[in-house]
């Protein structure tokens, strides 16, 4: 979708964000060590932040020079509401993890996003969401005893009380 | 002979066995194609799950886990552009285009078929030559590491697209995003600005699954209501023509998958990348360009990364020197188990060789039968409605962060890499010169600072050293010439000598 | 709030179901500093089921790695001290105050058991010209600056070794770093280094292969498993006042947690370790098994941490001074 001859929505703005990102990380490689020995901790970070400083340089030099425009706009094409929302849930779900725990962070997030991107009904996206939660808590949880951060759920106890009840109760 | 044979086909004559490599193969597959989910934590956690096993069982089983994780990372790298596996990166470039035009039946058959291809050549080095080429291997020093990962990086050149410029600073973004966290030579740190959870560096994985995963699944909201492609399976297994055709082409990334893969500390993953760079500089006339689907683009890394298991097993085997991650569990293992893997197993014990060897082999054959099987089931993955795979992948993307390393910072930074992913991509910049920064940064800074300081910080000795070496002559070589080949300088020369010569005369 | 709800839920969930009261009543997780395929990852998946069958629990164990360790330290000193998280570690957290790498160590962890200590040996390249370990100080000292050391970064058990070796005799070495012993031993095999203080487990098996020569065990008295190797007090006795020592693998709780449950853990640990075939495992890597717990394992760790504390600093590759964190100076 991207064409180099003509200038996307932002494409300036993010040409400077790198230009920028790339200038703070090479003052932070010279903060490692300096200038003090070819094997110093910094100096291979200093090689690399310089070669991001230098070609981030020429592609704004570049990109500036780009007349021609697209007929797009930055929230429609670049990051429609849908994205930018898409996004947001994410990130929701990240910080929400430690607190509530894996098993409904992850429903809640299933459901909400099927149901808002397939508007088929919240009852239809519950059980799909809890189907396919099912199958990678297995996977991952059981099989490859990942632990998730449990939150509210008390998973652990929960197993192990599951656990008692198979091996019929001969703890010793 | 007849013993070695014996001890080849224990695994082959004993049903239980047998099973074992089938199940291990089978799971494998899985454990490969799921982001997060990697064979060096499946076989870690299998060593306390075989614990009061014998050890032929427990190592059946890992044996078959590593080949058919190595493989299974294509699935998906085909199917979502997602690599399932770091060694499935560069599956991922001509695969997933291959997926998008309705071919993604094709692309696993032959991706299978050369996984088979390359495990074969790799285990039929391991069993003719692994001597010589562990010996081969324990030369590299130093500052041949470095020109080795300073080849790597040029690939840059072959991952950018349609802007060199982009491409050499993503590739250095990359680097640095590498260089991350204390450094493991001084324990000084690096970017952590003051904080511990920076200190262990930004996990790999979190960013190949953000930068792959989540900026593709971000991209694909763009078309949330348009119909998933239907996909047309015609012929999966590739026809013996295809198979001959591409044979020499996959005779030469096997050789690069053996090479990588039992030097210590390179594995599949770059081994793959290279095999894909060099299916690119000889292939003169693919039938599909590259990046749009050309199967050698597919060949290349998968028959490499298959090779590279051979590979890693070949020091391993001879010297106890793990090849990669995955062996150096499994040299663990083996000590839990009561053999000691070093010089001299392959000495008391040879038929721990063979048996392996075998066992090997046995996974290989496996691996096709399971990975020819159930290619239909698995492409009806790509035509789910997309309003249910999304919020699947993205799932599956933080999940799967969060295990590699059971933290939340993971998270993240697999967020952030996918939201900075989708905005590379939009902008025309591609993501696999940062994955491949990433997976060269540590080799390149490591094994620079170890070769200067072992030449008392003196460039001229270092110089010196590569001029007086054969192997680092070469390599250094294969340098100058690829990155001479690469920059404009060497097309504009050849442009000019080229029309000059077609035309007769001067300009 | 998530303290205050898991913790009325938690209290609900125990008074409902008294029969879940004993310790362990849910999977207890094992962070393992180092990364699988390790040492510490070996002795500790080994030892571990054998401690489960006291236990009568699991313990799902999980490398953390990354940072020298300090990232398993800290994670594992934020969790609740109620011993369901075991820190699975080796000696460096012991060194990080004075490495300036945090101010969490092992003080802030009460010791469970520590199993085992490692024997440090010199070995050298095949072709080094040199063959004991006077002849090596006498070459090094002829032609300083010229034989390469291997070393695992300032703190790792190389460099404070070396330490020793340079607080007694003069011994100009260049130090090249790789990022564990298993990439170094391999470098000393390729003949990328020429010297490289080891672990004997993890370099027993290239000695007996005749891959690496074996200089001198920097312990007071030979070892069973390679019984030719002299110790280095033979030629320079006054190296005795630092031995022995030597990195050792250890299971820790968090400082607070209930005595019983210390105490259950401990019963399990030890009867793991005493299990036949991990004693094996434990000779044939040339592990000298400790077995120690309590105020024994705590004095062990205390001694240890001045020993090296003062060796590394007096050597100027510790950024502070042990004297900051009142650790005290040998006798």
């Amino acid at each position: 979708m991207h064409d180099p001859s003509k200038k996307m929505p932002g494409e300036t703005a993010f040409a400077v964000v790198l230009v920028g990102l790339s200038g703070f990380l090479l003052w932070q490689a010279i903060l490692i060590s300096g200038f003090e020995a070819l094997s110093s901790p910094g100096a291979f970070p200093m090689a690399a932040a310089f070669a991001m400083l230098v070609t981030s340089v020429a592609i704004l030099i570049k990109t500036l020079r780009l007349r021609e425009r697209m007929a797009l706009r930055f929230f429609t094409d670049v990051a429609p509401p849908v994205i930018l929302a898409m996004f947001a849930m994410m990130l929701g779900y990240a910080l929400l993890l430690k607190p509530l725990g894996f098993l409904p962070t992850s429903l809640l997030f299933l459901t909400l996003s099927i149901f808002a991107l397939r508007r088929r009904g919240l009852l239809w996206s519950f059980g799909v969401s809890l189907a396919s939660l099912a199958l990678v808590y297995v996977i991952f949880r059981l099989v490859f005893t990942v632990l998730m951060p449990s939150g509210l759920v008390p998973e652990g106890e929960i197993l192990a009380w599951l656990g008692n009840l198979f091996s019929g109760g001969d703890t010793q | 002979m007849t013993e070695a044979l014996q001890f080849f086909l224990i695994s082959w004559l004993d049903l239980k066995l047998l099973g074992l490599v089938a199940l291990g193969t089978f799971a494998g597959i899985y454990v490969g194609a799921i982001p997060g989910l990697s064979v060096t934590m499946a076989v870690s956690i299998l060593i306390s799950f075989t614990f009061a096993w014998d050890v032929y069982p427990a190592l059946c089983l890992m044996v078959g886990i590593y080949m058919g994780g190595v493989y299974g990372g294509s699935r998906t790298a085909i199917l979502l552009n997602i690599p399932g596996a770091p060694s499935a990166i560069a599956t991922a470039l001509d695969g997933y285009p291959l997926a998008q035009k309705g071919q993604a039946g094709e692309a696993i058959g032959l991706s299978t078929v050369m996984s088979f291809v390359g495990g074969f050549i790799g285990i039929g080095v391991l069993a003719v030559a692994a001597p010589f080429v562990s010996e081969f291997a324990l030369t590299f020093q130093p500052r041949d590491y470095m020109l080795l990962a300073i080849l790597g990086i040029l690939l840059v050149g072959s991952l950018s697209g349609e802007s060199l410029l982009k491409g050499v600073f993503a590739g250095a973004l990359g680097l640095l995003i590498g260089a991350v966290g204390l450094d493991p030579l001084t324990a000084e740190e690096r970017f952590t600005f003051g904080m511990v959870e920076l200190w262990g560096g930004i996990s790999f994985i979190a960013v190949m699954i953000g930068l792959f995963g989540v900026s593709e699944a971000l991209t694909q909201l763009h078309h949330i209501d348009k119909a998933a492609v239907k996909q047309t399976i015609g012929r999966i297994v590739p026809s013996w023509r295809a198979v001959g055709k591409y044979l020499p082409l996959s005779l030469q990334t096997s050789s690069i998958g053996v090479i990588i893969g039992a030097l210590p500390g390179t594995g599949g993953d770059i081994a793959a990348l290279m095999a894909y760079d060099h299916a690119k500089r000889v292939t003169k006339k693919p039938e599909v360009p590259f990046g749009e689907g050309a199967a050698e683009g597919l060949v290349a890394p998968e028959t490499a990364n298959n090779a590279a298991v051979g590979g890693a097993f070949i020091p391993m085997l001879t010297l106890g020197i793990p090849g990669d991650a995955v062996t150096a569990i499994i040299i663990g293992a083996m000590f839990i188990h009561g053999l000691n893997p070093g010089p001299m197993l392959m000495i008391e014990q040879p038929q721990m060789f063979w048996f392996i060897t075998g066992a090997l082999v046995l996974a290989n054959i496996f691996m096709l039968i399971f990975g020819l099987t159930g290619i239909r089931l698995f492409t009806k993955i790509v035509e789910m409605p997309r309003a249910v795979l999304i919020p699947l992948i993205l799932l599956l993307s933080i999940v799967g962060a969060y295990a590699v390393n059971n933290s939340i910072t993971d998270v993240y930074w697999m967020l952030l890499f996918g939201a900075f992913g989708y905005l590379l991509k939009t902008y025309g910049y591609q993501v696999g010169p940062v994955i491949l920064g990433v997976i060269l940064s540590r080799l390149i800074d490591e094994n620079w600072r170890r070769a200067i300081i072992s030449e008392q910080e003196d460039l001229g000795r270092l110089f010196m050293g590569v001029l007086t070496s054969p192997l680092s002559l070469v390599l250094f070589g294969a340098v100058v010439f690829i990155f001479i080949s690469q920059t404009p300088l060497w097309t504009g020369l050849r442009a000019r000598f080229g029309t000059a010569r077609a035309r007769g005369d001067g300009v | 709030m998530k303290t205050l709800f898991t913790g009325a839920l938690a209290a609900l969930a125990f008074t409902a179901v008294p029969a879940l009261a004993e310790y362990p009543e849910k999977e207890i997780q094992g962070i393992i500093q180092w990364g699988a395929g390790g040492s510490t990852d070996t002795v500790m998946r080994a030892v571990t089921p054998h401690a489960e069958e006291v236990l009568g629990g699991k313990v799902v164990m999980q490398n953390m790695t990354g940072g020298v360790g300090a990232i398993a330290v800290k994670f594992a000193s934020a969790q609740d001290a109620d011993g369901y998280t075991l820190l699975m570690g080796a000696e460096n957290p012991l060194l990080y105050k004075v490495m300036g790498l945090g101010d969490i160590d092992y003080s802030s962890f009460v010791p469970v058991n520590v199993i085992a200590r490692g024997v440090p040996i010199l070995v050298a390249n095949n072709d080094a010209p040199f063959d004991t370990l006077e002849e090596m100080v006498t070459y090094i000292q002829e032609n300083p600056n010229e034989v390469k050391f291997g070393s695992t970064g300032p703190g790792g058990l190389p460099s404070v070794v070396t330490a020793m070796l340079q607080s007694e005799i003069e011994l100009p070495v260049t130090a090249v770093p790789y990022d564990g012993d298993g990439p170094a031993l391999t470098a000393l095999q390729g003949g990328a280094i020429d010297v490289m203080p080891a672990v004997l487990g993890a370099s027993i098996e290239a000695i007996k292969a005749g891959r690496i020569k074996p200089l001198a065990l920097i312990d007071t008295q030979a070892n069973e498993a390679l019984p030719d190797v002299p110790p280095i007090t033979e030629a320079y006795p006054a190296f005795e006042t630092y031995l022995p020592w030597g990195p050792f693998f250890g299971v820790f709780v968090k400082e607070g947690t209930p005595d019983d449950v210390v105490a259950k853990l401990s019963e399990a640990y030890a009867a793991g370790v005493e299990n036949a075939d991990f004693q094996q495992l434990m000779d044939d890597r040339g592990f000298q098994v400790m077995n120690i717990s309590g105020d024994e394992a705590q004095e062990f760790l205390d001694k240890w941490q001045s020993v090296t504390s003062w060796l590394v600093y007096d050597a100027g590759i510790a950024k502070a001074s042990p004297e900051e964190f009142d650790i005290p100076r040998p006798e």
